[in-house]
């Protein structure tokens, strides 16, 4: 070997194979070396881990996101499938204030874009430390397109459900509305998220409409329409400062249709604060006025102290203290029980009234719910308003329907008992079935009082006050309600509150339609009369004849033979004849 | 021999990576495919939401009304105008009546009616339903 051969290796080889050396006896100090940069580098990355894990999670933006937009809610249809509410999805603007460069020069372009948003507010809501500000809620298409192409880092588009109502004021005060977050404010709505679908948003639960299921409610649309059209001709006609009117399966407690008027346009859900836009069927309390003889009539009857043969006294005035009760048609002799009806004698319903006491009248009502609050699925829901103390003045004026007030939706349900065969179903604005509905719903009446109720009705729609809405083929039966409104602590004869409730059909009974006039003006061609029979009668009539086929009532053109077999089987057959000038026609 | 096994091992890792990578791109092409359709589908549902909104703003009772009422001659259904199935009269009995009047003329097939099937004025069976 030559010595150049022997010469050292250059340090770099050296290195190399110290390192790489397996002779461990050579390199152990180096190795331990190596091992414990390694432990302290995995150490350090192990602390950081443990670090991150315990430190909360920064809000990122994506999570802001989510929680502030709008929220998806299932579609609410009616009952055949009709849309009445549904989402759409909008574009909202918002901002990262963290990531914006020049905020000044921001909220210059962004009020630019969009002239509508305050610039000096806009301006502190850049200026403050949070991830996630809000720009401008659901933009139109073309500042949607500004906002994109001013291109600022920092200020982002995001895709919201927006609640629209395409029917606007039809089924208004059912549905309710929504506030900008989609969150239920009233009505259906409110109800809606009362049953869990808050609680699933709260839980972050990212929903979109097709997880939800849609929502059918009780309500037709298109009778719902009519209803409101012929009410709001009616509230314009007589001049009214309002009105209502609904349509109560008796069957199944399903509301039909509905409609208060004045209302409001869901989309603008600030006019509901009016106050002349309540709903008047539900929220309001009034006294019912005769409407309410029914209830007195069928106690009379259930208790089997009267019967479709008795005759009462209403000669005269019926005193009571310094106070008299007066009838309005007064006949001044002894009315049979029918004639009671038809006439509406208030001396002869406070005088059955009386044949049962206070307290059986009492009981009654509260059998019937009308003295307790009703609770359908509309949170909004209002307290009758019952006397304190309770006398037998109280039960003679109540028998006439004053003295007491009750939502008139809480009215129809009582009526709707008597008219069914006796059970008292809770009116639903749900769809269901007969067998859902009658599943626990109490008899209170029995099914001879029901058939007698019905035969009253029909009888006063073919020659009592009800006549104006006895249109042909529905076999309707009806009662007029005229209540005087009490101004200053007194009752008032030119301010009136009128009712007006009608079955059709009287034998098989289907629907119970229900109109109410708030101070209705009497027109000179009616003798300026301004009593239910002249305003709230002959809308329902309207009401009656155009939902009729729509509802698919048929009309039948041969009245039916044996309207009422249960009371003609107790002997009484008469009521099985058609009166004179009445009858199917 | 181990030259060769060696070729083949290396031929093998060649082409499982080949293949490994095409199944990789295809995954997200496909991945991205899927994506693509899952917005595709979620703007459609979206539009279908906003068309049927639409559709059902259009058609609402009030308006379709107030169409009717400036630009058809049409007036609310009467209770008159519903008749029940029962109150329909029966089918006609059919009645061939160019024939009667060719007869009338002397110019139809009159002296043969019984030959030709095809020109029997009245069938028996017409006259039920």
């Amino acid at each position: 070997m030559k010595p150049a051969d022997i010469a050292p290796p250059p340090v770099w080889r050296r290195f190399l194979a110290a390192a790489f050396s397996t002779s461990l006896v050579k390199s152990s100090p180096r190795m331990r070396l190596v091992a414990l940069a390694f432990v302290a580098l995995y150490g350090a990355i192990g602390a950081k881990l443990v670090f991150l894990g315990f430190r909360p999670e920064p809000a990122t933006l994506r999570r802001a996101a989510a929680e502030a937009v709008a929220a998806a809610r299932p579609d609410i249809l009616d009952r055949n499938g009709e849309i009445l509410a549904t989402d759409v999805k909008t574009m909202s603007v918002f901002a990262e204030p963290r990531r914006l460069i020049d905020k000044d020069e921001a909220t210059e372009l962004l009020t630019a874009a969009l002239p509508d948003v305050d610039a000096r507010e806009l301006r502190e809501r850049l200026g403050s430390k949070k991830g996630f500000v809000w720009v401008k809620r659901e933009v139109s298409p073309h500042q949607r397109d500004e906002v994109f192409h001013l291109g600022l880092p920092g200020v982002g588009l995001i895709a919201e459900n927006k609640r629209v109502y395409p029917n606007g004021p039809i089924g208004a005060h059912v549905l309710g509305y929504t506030n900008i977050d989609n969150v239920g404010i009233a009505g259906i709505e409110k109800y809606l998220d009362g049953q869990g679908l808050a609680d699933l948003h709260g839980a972050g639960f990212n929903l979109t409409p097709e997880d939800l299921r849609p929502v059918s409610l009780s309500l037709d649309i298109k009778a719902t329409h009519a209803v409101r059209d012929e009410l709001r001709k009616g509230v314009e006609r007589f001049k009214a400062k309002a009105g209502a009117a609904a349509i109560l399966d008796v069957n199944t407690g399903e509301i039909v249709a509905f409609a208060s008027y004045p209302d409001y346009d869901p989309n603008k859900p600030t006019d509901a604060l009016d106050k002349d836009h309540i709903n008047r069927m539900n929220v309001g309390v009034y006294e019912m006025g005769s409407t309410f003889k029914a209830l007195t009539i069928a106690m009379a009857l259930d208790s089997g102290k009267v019967n479709l043969n008795s005759r009462l006294d209403a000669r005269g005035t019926l005193s009571f203290g310094r106070f008299k009760i007066h009838d309005y048609h007064a006949q001044n002799r002894a009315l049979t029980l029918p004639e009671v009806f038809t006439y509406s004698s208030n001396i002869g319903t406070a005088r059955m009234a009386l044949g049962q006491g206070v307290e059986k009248h009492k009981a009654f009502l509260r059998k019937m719910g009308q003295l307790t609050r009703m609770r359908t699925e509309l949170p909004e829901s209002a307290e009758p308003i019952v006397p304190k103390n309770w006398g037998e003045l109280n039960t003679m004026t109540i028998a006439f329907g004053h003295g007491l007030a009750v939502a008139p939706l809480q009215a129809m349900m009582a009526v709707g008992a008597l008219m069914n065969g006796g059970y008292l179903i809770t009116p639903s604005f749900l769809k269901r079935s007969e067998a859902e509905a009658k599943q626990d719903a109490p008899q209170v009446v029995k099914a001879e009082t029901s058939e007698a109720m019905r035969y009253l009705m029909r009888l006063n729609a073919e020659k009592g006050t009800a006549r104006k809405a006895d249109i042909p083929g529905y076999f309707v039966g009806g009662k007029t309600g005229t209540a005087e409104k009490v101004i200053n602590g007194h009752y008032s004869k030119t301010r009136l509150f009128t009712t007006f409730m009608a079955v059709a059909p009287s034998d098989k009974p289907k629907y119970l339609f229900l109109t109410l006039m708030d101070e209705p003006q009497g027109l000179p061609e009616d003798g300026n009369y301004a009593t239910a029979a002249y305003n709230a009668g002959v809308i329902t009539g309207k009401i009656v004849e155009r939902v009729g086929p729509l509802l698919g009532l048929p009309p039948r053109f041969d009245p039916p033979t044996q309207p009422f077999p249960l009371l003609a089987r107790l002997g009484y057959g008469f009521v099985n004849t058609p009166a004179a000038g009445g009858g199917g026609h | 021999m181990l030259r060769f096994l060696n070729i083949v091992a290396i031929l093998a890792l060649m082409g499982s990576a080949v293949y490994a990578y095409t199944i990789k791109y295809q995954t997200s092409y496909r991945a991205e495919q899927i994506a693509k359709t899952r917005l595709e589908i979620k703007n459609e549902r979206d539009a279908i939401a906003v068309l049927r909104a639409e559709w059902s703003f259009l058609t609402r009772p009030e308006r379709v009304q107030e169409l009717a009422d400036r630009y058809l001659d049409l007036q609310a259904l009467s209770v008159g105008q519903i008749v029940s199935a029962q109150s329909l009269p029966d089918r006609a009995s059919r009645v061939d009546s160019i024939g009667k009047k060719l007869d009338a003329l002397g110019l139809g097939l009159a002296s043969t009616p019984a030959t030709d099937p095809t020109v029997v004025s009245t069938t028996p069976k017409g006259a039920k339903h």
